[in-house]
């Protein structure tokens, strides 16, 4: 019986592919006759195309052809799942018509022999464009002054939401004090290291079109590209080979997938897009993007009576996938982890002349737990409180869960306290900010930075997602007893095809090395939702759990059947006659390889039977209980019947210089909780991720765009990701609180680290520079704006709470 | 983008003014410039190469003089599209009498899309800068030139 791996930290069983350079992304597939796309993106943010004229890219040798906006007007809408009350949802249409809306706006598409003479040919394309005017700043754009991007709506206000529980006026006005602070969540960019790629190639004689391409979510994909090109979806295979990343910017369905797919009907040829990296920040989704104004009530002890968020939130100039959804989660999850009696967000979703926003790694949650824990910040400055003190002062005990939110959320289950001492006592709190006083003395700018959050993962309950929030498993013992697992999470990186099979391995009594996950191939894999909102253990994990089960269930009969007993128990990775334990007797198993064809099987009473013995009669069928069907496979579609909720505790410990505003990092400290861990190695990995995104995120990333439009910061020379010398050493530990949502007791924690880590950064900076009054300052915190703060010197009474 | 300075050129005002509307001295001194025609009263179109940083290619200007007031001012209005994108912008020279030489005065205002902006846009303040150096640097060559032409012909 091979030792349980649930649990336990065990390496990756895709790593070697991938770290060898043997795993195969999109770009990797090369099919014979393949032809080859580029597109023409519009250099205006917002202009009206009077005309075309393609005719030198036409002729441009090589140049099979090229397409704009009236070519493929055919092609349905790119769609967008998110339904909220009085949306306006443009028309969002695969190439531009009349008007491009932003920098990157795809205008035409060449297709030729070669990617060089595509990209020569897009160079000859002459666009006569009417320039018009920009809305940009997406409060701005919501003024009545504002240039309007879609003129059928007669504003830029896409969508006016209010949501929350609780008489927020009464809860403000029974407050001590009330607090206000506007934040900034600037745009960011996923930067998933590989792009987005689609290979398309249509058999015209079975009239089917096979799509390879780099998403999070091949079968919802498969039935949007469908709807999109009008064929059955029965008659379209979509594989997602090996995905290099997505953050959410790969949940989505792109007007290119589609496209891909219509060129090679049109053309009886596989035709092949290659995302740029100038295209994937232009062109790829981004994340975040919200101006807020905080409203925080408060009693003198620190007893919070109320929170009041109004946002504008940046759409861009169209809808992607989930683009006017992200701001309600946002809404969702502004209790935090605290008691908060009434909280009201009032969203004004704003097109802007700029791409769409999306779903970013944390999705809306990192700006919620950004906006509580920056006001809980806030309340302590003012109280003259220590804000871990605040902190607990409004949590929730362990015994009140499921705790009701009034944001309408019943949060799972969970220990807030418990993470909290744990990194307390790692850094050892009350020391360090005996630390930070004798460094205050010594004129030295230390920093603590803590952060308490709790998340919305496992997405979700299907009431409460856009488009079904389950997820399907097919698990299989093949003959020879070893396991094939099809799942219709995709994963992308997470890690999953380790962790399902350590799940089925434990249950089947199977090395994890016997056990094949296979996924993202819509031919091959029963209908699945996909990877994102750190669902795929939880949800996902669970459909495997559940299967497995179910499977066991049968292989349970067949060994009582075979060892002529009235039921046969699995016990540590065996059947047996029921009551008598393993090692009794000595197991042998049908060798494998002998058939058992024409020769009966032979009884085994009182042996026991491994799951490949029970393969094999399953499969071989001579010897099964009366009317069973043969095989041994079992599907499981599970529906998770709330989210699960995730928490834990981030502390940043930093030391400004003086004379250069940098910031130094002297701990960085973080107990997550994400329920039952399926492989603490994946877990931890998930963490470091997610911190170096939000670091990013806090530090230095930041999408800009001029006063025109133009995307300045359209290079990874311009963009500054966090780059390995930039990360502190992080230590890590957690606590574990199951959930109760599924039987495996999984929370999730892909995007943990990116929603607890950035207010911990923030905090840590502000705490810094509280002797100059500061109280609050915005993303990324660049050096040249602390230098500015510390040149100015300190202040005595300033309010960054304004 | 904001570009301003002022230069010193040792020659006359009026040559110098003379000089900066004269289509062919343009040709010559702006960089880069193959190619200047007439296409109507003080308007011009103009063939350049241009480059910042790693994006060079070919533009295709008009160039337009307006608020001319001999010798001392007039307006430039540029608009030129190529293969790596746009650039627009205005600019006003103010010319005076420095100690027998000319300064020049110069603020504009210069917008760029395409990859120019993507790529470039951090170096167009510098490469701006550079281009405006060079450009006075040689109408400064084509005015001392042009100075016993002038004694002698005017």
């Amino acid at each position: 019986m091979a030792e349980k791996t649930v649990g336990k930290p065990i390496k990756r069983t895709e790593d070697p592919r991938l770290i060898q350079g043997l795993a195969h992304y999109v770009d990797d597939i090369r099919l014979p006759d393949t032809l080859h796309a580029v597109f023409l993106r519009s250099i205006y943010a917002h202009a009206k195309i009077n005309s075309i004229n393609a005719s030198a890219a036409e002729q441009l040798p090589g140049v099979v052809a090229v397409y704009t906006g009236k070519d493929v007007a055919r092609i349905g809408p790119v769609p967008c799942a998110a339904a909220l009350p009085d949306l306006k949802v443009p028309d969002h249409r695969a190439l531009a018509q009349n008007k491009v809306y932003f920098v990157g706006h795809p205008v035409a598409v060449v297709v030729a022999e070669t990617k060089s003479a595509a990209r020569d040919a897009v160079d000859l394309i002459e666009v006569d464009y009417e320039e018009l005017p920009v809305a940009l700043d997406e409060e701005k754009a919501a003024s009545a002054k504002s240039p309007v991007i879609h003129e059928q709506f007669g504003t830029n206000v896409a969508y006016k939401l209010t949501a929350g529980e609780g008489d927020i006026e009464a809860a403000l006005k029974s407050a001590d004090q009330v607090i206000k602070q506007k934040v900034l969540h600037k745009r960011l960019a996923p930067i998933a290291m590989e792009p987005r790629g689609v290979l398309a190639r249509y058999y015209p004689g079975e009239q089917e079109l096979t799509l390879w391409t780099s998403t999070q979510i091949p079968h919802l994909c498969r039935t949007q590209v469908a709807i999109m090109l009008g064929m059955p979806e029965n008659k379209l295979r979509l594989i997602t080979p090996e995905v290099g990343g997505g953050f959410g910017s790969k949940l989505n369905v792109y007007a290119e997938e589609a496209l891909m797919g219509w060129i090679s009907m049109q053309l009886n040829r596989p035709v092949k897009w290659i995302e740029g990296r100038r295209e994937n920040m232009q062109a790829t989704i981004h994340g975040r993007g919200q101006t807020g104004y905080i409203e925080i009530g408060f009693k003198k002890d620190g007893t919070l009576t109320g929170l009041r968020y109004n946002v504008f939130a940046d759409m861009g100039a169209y809808f992607q996938l989930l683009t006017p959804a992200i701001p309600t989660l946002t809404g969702l999850m502004l209790s935090g982890c605290y008691k908060i009696p009434a909280i009201q967000i009032n969203v004004t979703g704003v097109f802007t002349n700029k791409m769409s926003t999306d779903a970013y790694r944390g999705a809306g949650r990192p700006e919620a737990t950004y906006v509580v824990e920056r006001a809980l910040d806030l309340v302590a400055a003012e109280l003259g409180k220590d804000p871990v003190e605040v902190r607990r002062k409004n949590f929730p005990q362990p015994s009140e869960f499921p705790f009701k939110t009034a944001t309408g959320l019943f949060y799972d289950s969970g220990n807030y306290q418990g993470a909290l001492d744990k990194a307390l006592k790692m850094v050892d709190y009350p020391k360090l900010r005996e630390e930070q006083k004798t460094a205050r003395k010594e004129g030295r700018l230390m920093g603590i930075g803590v952060s308490t959050y709790v998340e919305i993962c496992a997405l979700g309950p299907s009431a409460a997602m856009p488009a079904g929030g389950w997820e399907s498993a097919t698990v299989r013992v093949e003959p020879t007893g070893k396991v094939t697992i099809l799942t219709g999470a995709s994963p992308h990186g997470q890690g999953e095809e380790t962790s399902f099979a350590q799940i089925a391995a434990d249950e089947l009594g199977v090395g994890v090395n016997d056990v094949t996950v296979i996924h993202g191939d819509t031919a091959i894999v029963q209908y699945g939702i996909g990877t994102f909102g750190s669902r795929g253990l939880a949800v996902g994990g669970t459909a495997v759990y559940l299967a497995i089960q179910k499977l066991k269930d049968k292989a349970g009969k067949i060994a009582a059947h075979v060892l002529q007993c009235e039921k046969a128990s699995f016990v540590d990775g065996k059947f047996c006659a029921d009551g008598k334990a393993k090692g009794e007797v000595p197991a042998p198993s049908t060798p494998v390889g002998e058939s058992p064809a024409g020769a009966l099987p032979h009884p085994h009473h009182g042996k026991t039977l491994s799951m490949m013995d029970i393969a094999l009669e399953a499969h071989v069928a001579k010897n099964l209980p009366p009317d069973m069907e043969p095989g041994l496979s079992a599907t499981s579609f599970f529906e998770p019947k709330n989210f699960t909720f995730p928490f834990g505790t981030h502390i940043a410990v930093v030391e400004i210089d003086k004379e250069t505003g940098e910031i130094h990092f002297q701990r960085y400290v973080a107990v997550d909780d994400c329920g039952k861990q399926i492989n603490p190695m994946l877990v931890e990995g998930q963490i470091h991720g997610g911190i170096v995104q939000s670091l990013g995120q806090a530090l230095y990333e930041e999408l800009v765009y001029d006063d025109q439009g133009q995307l300045v910061t359209g290079t990874l020379m311009d963009y500054a990701l966090p780059k390995a010398i930039m990360i502190p050493h992080l230590e890590l530990d957690s606590t574990e609180t199951p959930s109760p949502v599924n039987p495996l007791g999984a929370k999730g924690v892909g995007e943990a680290g990116t929603i607890g880590a950035t207010p911990a950064l923030v905090s840590a900076v502000v705490n810094a520079l509280e002797p100059y009054g500061v109280r609050h300052l915005d993303m990324p915190l660049k050096p040249e704006v602390l230098w500015q703060i510390i040149k100015n010197g300190p202040r005595k009474n300033s309010a960054g709470a304004a | 983008m904001k570009i301003e300075g002022t230069y010193k050129i040792a020659a006359p005002r009026e040559r110098v003014f003379a000089a900066l509307t004269d289509p062919l001295i343009l040709q010559k001194c702006i960089p880069g410039c193959e190619q200047m025609e007439k296409t109507g009263e003080n308007q011009y179109h103009a063939k350049l190469t241009a480059g910042v940083g790693p994006v060079k290619g070919v533009f295709s200007a008009t160039v337009s003089l307006r608020d001319i007031v001999s010798p001392q001012h007039y307006k430039l209005v540029v608009e030129g599209k190529g293969q790596p994108g746009f650039a627009k912008g205005s600019g006003e020279l103010n010319l005076s009498d420095d100690a027998g030489a000319t300064s020049i005065a110069y603020t504009g205002d210069v917008n760029v899309g395409g990859l120019l902006a993507s790529v470039g846009q951090r170096m167009i303040q510098a490469t701006g800068n550079m281009l405006a150096g060079k450009f006075f640097k040689a109408l400064e060559a084509e005015t001392a030139a042009s100075n016993p032409l002038s004694s002698t012909g005017t």
